[in-house]
């Protein structure tokens, strides 16, 4: 089927980099130029990083929290997601009780702790059981791992089911069946996505940080706050050396073990050196006791709950009511699309433009690591000392921030895809840019704007930590709501946010299936 | 994809696992600020008692940390037990850590007192400084903005299209108050430039903010800016006071009501004491009253905070 108005893959994929258009008309009125002096200080003082000792000493310690919380909240999000994947696989429902509908109930359910930020989680649990460092482990673990078990019942029920069906005909039991023919096929998968959810982990654990809960974001923070842009600066510049570190770690992990990369659009590898695989997981375990001990998480805080305080009292439905609702949804939506645009379509754009020069991939992409690393909050406040606060500062500053890990991703996967067709076209004389646009991109068009789908949802859910710049939807009445001790308003506007990501879950669902299926 | 890569990477990956693992490890075990930071500690034995004393985080951490040290010195040496800083990082979780109980002993502000007190019903109300009786903000602005100082409340119209930064959501003389009064000057949250004000987070970002340009204006607590004048860390080229709000009550101490059960009879009455018995005459006194901004602390009681508790119900801070 050939439709006149579908727009070719190399089109397809610049298309989003429409939003800039708005932006840019956008920009004049919004910038005010008063902060240049600071900008310009902030920029500079990346050359000079606080060497003084107590400095580096309080980032260290920082970070090896911050390090400390993102492992164990990733440890904990993959063991219970890996439950919790097997408990809503209709497959493993079905072979072993031949009932479907407990595994759709449980992917129901589990849709609602996957639907909440981990920053959310962060201030409410913080709520019910104090300053306490298992606060942000658990904040990460809990959405975390409902994405995990997604993850994993989804390619459980995807994979083809002759094997398991071979098996239960000559009579072997649910259980041995269902490990030996979906077991192995299953692991690369997971696997793969468990490095991923690492890195995912580490941002998470920053972010947590810049709102108090512990770590290197609590002296992130701060020093910007305080205008302390060397001592920032010394704290960023570790944090990056750790992100590089990790993500090097975990690519080269996955080549090493032909795992599926994230784009996962490719054939998946069957997996190997399972052996080594073990031995690193068994490793793992007794170097999370010890950073458990290190930051001195207690699993038995678990039992002391702080009830909400005049829970009684804050209840008032018609203030609840009362607030903006249209305009805040409609602001969070606003932001979430603007962000998502800016994010999906400047990375090929910028990629396209620099791709006469080696260098200037390299300078990046060294930005694009630094737009991962800077949590969305500091980028937001940095912006405000040049740009009103407003939808459009808390879009760049979100859109910068996946920016960031959506240029990485289309990087890798331009890498792996085969050089043959860009080869051709640029020794039949095309420029260096067409050739990378039609040679390469234009194959990968359709499994990146698949991913940039799916990123939109994660978007929808990230507008909450850019709440600080104000006027910013959802995000800051939620914030506002927290610092007024209003309950009633914190659950109505976290509910909301709820039902906003369920649905926007399912579109973006529906758009990655179009996207994907369409040839 | 390369099949088989040679055994040295193998090698070289697997210790980069172990450096990293490591190397993490003994990160952890140096953490001593940050871990006491989200630290709390479970309800102490009666042979190891720690009280643990916090602030609103309304200035630089580096002036709170070397404050607060000087202060838990001082009341461990007379109180006879041991006495502990915890710092944390906003208002709210201030608040939080009180109501929680990972905090015994706090330095609130006029409205997370009285949230503080709202949540947490038996706390006390133990002293406040002289000049706390009767505080002042003072509103502040940028050289180049054009605006000017004025001689009453109505002057503050016209911040209308500026861009304004309060400090902290929930400071008393850097958002609560400073908000009444462009209330009475007719100036609405709205009706700044942008459509909302910032918030800084604290009185000394507002100044640098203010001062840099960054915003056009911006309210302050008025010891904050005294004091940033006085140590010089103001340009006053660049950035002058426009007008000082009338006086209100606000900062003070509060404490848990089950000190007396947990650190002995009379405990809380003793802390009282020894704050109100801190003099500028004292050597080792001197620099805590010098750094709080205040000749010294006076007893004071719960019903001093009523008017903030209105206003704050009024703007919807207090439920």
């Amino acid at each position: 089927m050939i439709s006149p108005l579908r727009p070719a893959p190399p089109l397809l994929l610049l298309l989003p980099a429409m939003a800039l258009v708005p932006v840019l008309v956008a920009l004049p009125f919004l910038v005010h130029g008063g902060g240049w002096d600071l900008i310009a200080q902030f920029l500079l003082a990346a050359l000079h990083p606080s060497l003084d000792p107590l400095v580096l000493g309080s980032a260290l310690s920082g970070l090896g929290v911050t390090v400390a919380i993102a492992l164990l909240g990733w440890a904990l999000s993959l063991a219970l997601g890996l439950g919790a994947g097997l408990l809503s696989s209709r497959t493993l429902w079905a072979t072993a009780w031949g009932l479907r509908w407990p595994a759709e109930l449980i992917r129901r359910l589990l849709a609602l702790p996957r639907s909440i930020h981990e920053l959310l989680w962060g201030l409410l649990l913080l709520q019910l059981l104090g300053l306490q460092p298992a606060v942000a482990v658990l904040a990460i673990a809990l959405p975390f791992g409902a994405l995990v078990a997604r993850v994993v019942a989804d390619q459980l029920d995807a994979l083809p089911g002759a094997r398991l069906e071979a098996l239960r005909a000559a009579g072997a039991p649910a259980g041995p069946a269902l490990l030996t023919a979906l077991g192995p096929a299953l692991l690369p998968g997971v696997i793969s996505y468990g490095g991923y959810r690492l890195e995912c982990a580490l941002r998470s654990a920053t972010l947590l940080g810049v709102f108090g809960l512990g770590g290197l974001g609590t002296d992130l923070r701060l020093t910007l706050q305080s205008l302390q842009f060397n001592e920032l600066w010394s704290g960023l510049w570790l944090l990056l050396a750790t992100m590089l570190v990790l993500e090097g770690l975990v690519r080269l992990l996955r080549r090493r073990w032909c795992l599926p990369n994230r784009f996962g659009a490719g054939a998946s590898g069957v997996g190997r050196r399972g052996r080594e695989i073990a031995f690193l997981i068994l490793l793992l375990l007794p170097l999370l006791l010890l950073q458990a001990r290190a930051i001195g998480v207690d699993p038995m805080v678990l039992l002391h709950w702080n009830p909400l305080p005049n829970w009684g009292t804050s209840l008032r439905p018609a203030e609840v009511l009362a607030l903006p609702w249209a305009s805040l949804v409609g602001q969070t939506l606003g932001l979430t699309l603007l962000a998502a645009a800016l994010a999906v379509g400047l990375a090929p754009l910028l990629l396209l433009l620099v791709a006469p020069w080696p260098w200037g991939r390299v300078l990046l992409q060294l930005v694009w690591a630094l737009g991962r690393l800077w949590p969305p909050p500091l980028t937001a406040l940095l912006l405000l000392f040049a740009l009103k606060p407003g939808l459009v500062t808390a879009a760049l500053a979100l859109g910068f921030h996946n920016l960031g890990i959506l240029g990485r991703l289309l990087l890798e996967a331009a890498e792996a895809a085969p050089e043959g067709a860009e080869q051709a076209l640029a020794v039949a004389g095309t420029g260096p840019r067409l050739a990378l646009l039609h040679g390469r991109y234009s194959a990968l068009a359709r499994s990146y704007l698949a991913y940039g789908a799916y990123r939109s949802d994660v978007i929808l859910r990230e507008t909450v930590v850019v709440g600080l710049v104000g006027a910013a939807g959802l995000g800051t009445a939620l914030l506002e709501a927290l610092s007024s001790f209003a309950w009633d308003q914190l659950l109505a506007l976290m509910a909301v946010y709820a039902l906003l990501t369920l649905v926007g879950e399912d579109l973006s669902d529906r758009a990655r299936r179009r996207l994907l299926r369409c040839p | 994809m390369r099949i088989r890569q040679p055994r040295a990477l193998a090698c070289a990956s697997l210790s980069l696992v172990f450096t990293a693992a490591a190397a993490t490890t003994v990160c952890g075990g140096l953490i001593s600020r940050a871990q006491a930071q989200v630290k709390a500690v479970n309800p102490t034995p009666a042979t190891n008692r720690v009280l643990r004393i916090g602030a609103i985080p309304d200035q630089k951490p580096e002036k709170l940390n070397r404050l607060y040290g000087l202060l838990s010195n001082e009341l461990s040496r007379q109180l006879g037990f041991k006495v502990r800083y915890v710092p944390v990082t906003d208002y709210a979780a201030a608040v939080t850590a009180f109501r929680t109980g990972d905090l015994d002993l706090v330095w609130f502000g006029g409205l997370t007192g009285v949230q503080a007190r709202l949540q947490k019903p038996g706390a006390r109300v133990l002293a406040q400084r002289d000049i706390d009786v009767q505080f002042h903000s003072v509103f502040i602005a940028n050289a180049r903005s054009g605006l000017k100082p004025v001689l009453n409340v109505k002057g503050l119209s016209q911040l209308k299209g500026k861009r304004f930064t309060f400090g902290s959501e929930s400071s008393t003389s850097g958002r609560l108050m400073p908000q009444v009064f462009l209330a009475k000057a007719g100036v609405k949250l709205t009706d700044f430039s942008g459509g909302a004000p910032g918030f800084s987070g604290s009185h000394d970002a507002t100044i640098a903010l203010v001062q840099s340009g960054a915003y056009d204006a911006g309210a302050v607590n008025e010891q904050v800016w005294k004091s940033s004048l006085h140590d010089r860390k103001v340009d006053r080229s660049k950035v002058i006071a426009i007008w000082r709000t009338p006086g209100y009550p606000d900062y003070h101490w509060i404490a848990q009501g089950d000190l007396d059960t947990r650190f002995g009879k009379g405990t809380t009455d003793r802390i009282t004491a020894a704050l109100v018995s801190l003099r500028r005459t004292n050597p080792s006194q001197a620099p805590i009253l010098e750094l709080f901004g205040a000749q010294q602390f006076v007893p004071a009681k719960a019903d001093q905070y009523a008017t903030i508790e209105k206003v704050g119900r009024e703007i919807g801070k207090i439920r």
